[in-house]
């Protein structure tokens, strides 16, 4: 008895000594993260000539003393007797912790920054005593971007990607109703076509505006099927006469974005294509069976029994299209840059051309296009949430 | 299985069919293939209009060559190494802890954290930008590889959270339940217990994140802007500058900067699907 009782007062009693420890530890890595770890400091310790070199080494230095604190604190928080008595209402919290500070930091708090900066004029500069050198304007951004044409041609444009990229969910199903069969090979042929989702967004852009190039791209060879012949010129070289030339598309204002969104439609196809497929192998063989005893066939069988069993699948590839949408930056970026003359902008591109693009440095309108562009994007992530809060409340 | 079986097909059907898919392939892939040669014929060929017939002579050693030679290819390769790996490193690690409190803890934060993780993670790049960009700024990171390091792990343990918390929620309870009954320690049951079950997880996730980092290019233009820190994606698109109009050397380095995403997805891929491919079964 007298044991029993032993061990199990242990169990709950402070550990004063664990504490202690690492209540000291941890004031410690404390007061050297914010008073002696600091670039001048570094920079003299380890000898670097220029303030910029000591950089990388006192962040290292600071993330190795920040590192210290938090086990210290860890071990201060599990040595007390409340911890020891509710470990599993105190568990969740120390596995969170760092994870979830880290991306508050990052993520979380930036978007309610944003929105401050949103009523802001600032250049992103401070003066020599660390002071923002920014002033306070209310909604003035918002009214300018009103009375801005470039910010309606972004929207437009914005529209334009989320409707014609919505293809993607079709064409993906398509593919993927071609390619599910079982002969030779077929496998390979599933990652072959899945390939472009793989290339980064850059080359993908790089590939297509070369294929558009209307020099030497792929279209204007196709075009040359149709609309050019080879001809012997005066002096002996070989030259092509085109009876219609071919369209420069990423030069053409009017063409521009929908060349954008086609180069953009391949790697989104491929994705959906791969959702759908591993959608289709989890089909179930008797309502397929079932369906056929009933003379249900092609268009019949795919809308009334296969397409309801892959909702989960649409609904995916559905949300993955239309942030893939709203996300389009990299593309516009290597392949027109906004132009012909503003017309290929959305308003991710548009807010960093005006916040770091061009040395224009306005970082508050820029801010307030950011809003809008997750404004809209709210929609669909509180849609999304909300579906999944409906199938977390199924699953209790 | 729908569509029916082509085995069920006739001779003839099943012969046709067997013949598109190459066509298919072919016409999918073409300008990937077209690229792929240009990269390898020499630059006079473009010039005379030889874009796509056979290629006067096969230069890809000296194309690739050229690319490494006259540029700094194999820094900003080097680079991209030294972003992605540590962002790997970092988000899945902490997804792993995140990811098992809001799947195995019972508390009244839970699904309101965890919904906070995955909206975090759609959110656009473009709203966050500036804070970060000051932010990094203000801790002397800005510029620096460890700078774009941090914002990347941050941000993608939004999404590995979102992965390992299902995968974590799928094991079997029981398993937890009667260890926590026995006495063991919370961290003893993350570290002996559930660890060991959510390998296939880490793997997805780790060649998931692999390839979004490897592949970003919103973030190194916005974080980096010396010459030397550069990842390949900003660096290939630097290349496309300086060679106007070179197009077998512009064709090369994009290819270079697209092979390492593609070995790792055919090495990994039952990972790589599996972890796209989350949500698309259920229900």
């Amino acid at each position: 008895m007298t044991t029993t009782s032993a061990i199990v007062s242990d169990r709950y009693s402070t550990s004063t000594s664990q504490v202690l420890i690492s209540i000291a530890v941890l004031l410690a890595c404390l007061i050297v993260l914010f008073f002696v770890v600091d670039t001048a400091v570094v920079q003299d310790w380890l000898g670097y000539a220029r303030r910029e070199e000591a950089r990388v080494p006192t962040f290292f230095l600071r993330i190795v003393v920040l590192i210290g604190a938090i086990a210290a604190a860890f071990f201060a928080i599990t040595g007390t007797s409340s911890y020891r008595r509710n470990r599993v209402s105190y568990a969740p919290w120390l596995f969170l912790a760092v994870g979830l500070a880290f991306f508050m930091v990052y993520v979380i708090i930036p978007i309610f920054q944003s929105f401050s900066y949103s009523f802001t004029r600032w250049d992103g500069l401070y003066d020599v005593n660390g002071i923002w050198t920014g002033e306070w304007v209310g909604f003035r951004n918002y009214g300018l971007l009103l009375n801005d044409p470039n910010f309606y041609t972004s929207l437009w444009n914005n529209l334009l990607w989320l409707v014609l990229f919505m293809l993607a969910v079709p064409i993906g199903l398509g593919i993927a109703l071609f390619l599910n069969q079982t002969v030779t090979g077929i496998r390979i042929y599933k990652s072959l076509f899945f390939f472009p989702f793989v290339i980064s967004q850059v080359v993908v852009g790089l590939i297509f505006a070369w294929a558009y190039n209307p020099e030497f791209g792929l279209l204007s060879e196709i075009w040359g099927w149709f609309y050019c012949e080879t001809k012997v010129n005066i002096v002996g070289n070989l030259t092509k006469v085109c009876s219609v030339d071919p369209p420069s598309i990423l030069g053409n204002e009017h063409l521009a974005t929908y060349g954008i969104i086609a180069a953009g439609l391949w790697p989104q196809i491929a994705y959906c294509m791969i959702l759908y497929l591993t959608g289709l192998n989890n089909v179930s063989p008797d309502q397929v069976e079932a369906g056929r005893l009933d003379g249900a066939k092609g268009w019949n069988m795919l809308w009334h029994v296969i397409l309801p069993q892959l909702r989960p699948a649409t609904f995916i590839a559905i949300v993955v299209t239309v942030i893939g949408a709203l996300r389009s930056f990299d593309m516009i970026a290597t392949m027109t840059q906004g132009g012909p003359f503003g017309s290929t902008n959305v308003l991710a591109y548009y807010m960093y051309d005006q916040a770091v693009g061009e040395g224009v440095g306005r970082y508050g309108y820029g801010s307030a296009i950011a809003t809008v562009l997750f404004l809209i994007m709210l929609v669909y992530i509180s849609y999304f949430l909300w579906r999944m809060y409906q199938d977390e409340k199924g699953a209790h | 299985m729908f569509p029916t079986p082509v085995a069920k097909y006739s001779g003839w059907a099943q012969w046709s069919y067997k013949l598109a898919i190459p066509v298919a392939l072919f016409l999918w892939l073409l300008p990937l293939l077209a690229i792929f040669m240009t990269s390898i014929r020499p630059a006079s060929d473009i010039a005379q209009g030889n874009v796509f017939g056979i290629p006067s002579s096969f230069q890809m050693i000296q194309n690739y060559a050229e690319v490494f030679a006259k540029t700094e290819a194999l820094q900003y390769l080097i680079n991209t190494l030294i972003i992605t790996i540590p962002t790997m490193i970092i988000s899945v690690g902490l997804a792993c802890l995140t990811g098992y409190a809001l799947a195995i803890y019972r508390f009244r934060w839970s699904l309101p954290l965890f919904f906070l993780f995955v909206a975090g993670n759609f959110v656009p790049f473009q709203i966050l930008m500036l804070p970060v960009v000051d932010m990094s700024n203000r801790l002397e990171i800005i510029n620096t590889v460890p700078g774009l390091v941090m914002f990347h792990a941050a941000f993608q343990t939004g999404f590995c959270t979102l992965f390992m918390r299902n995968f974590i929620k799928a094991l079997p309870f029981e398993l937890i339940e009667s260890a926590r009954l026995e006495g063991v320690d919370e961290f003893r049951i993350f570290w002996h217990l559930v660890l060991p079950l959510v390998r296939p997880a880490i793997a997805a996730l780790s060649v998931l994140i692999f390839t979004f980092i490897w592949n970003d290019f919103f973030w190194a233009t916005v974080m980096i802007q010396n010459d030397a820190s550069l990842p390949i994606t900003v660096g290939v698109r630097t290349l496309n500058g300086e060679f106007v109009q070179q197009w077998h050397l512009i064709s090369a380095a994009s290819l270079l900067a697209a092979v390492p995403p593609v070995i790792m997805f055919f090495i990994a891929q039952k990972h790589f699907i599996a972890g796209l491919t989350l949500g698309a079964t259920k229900g």
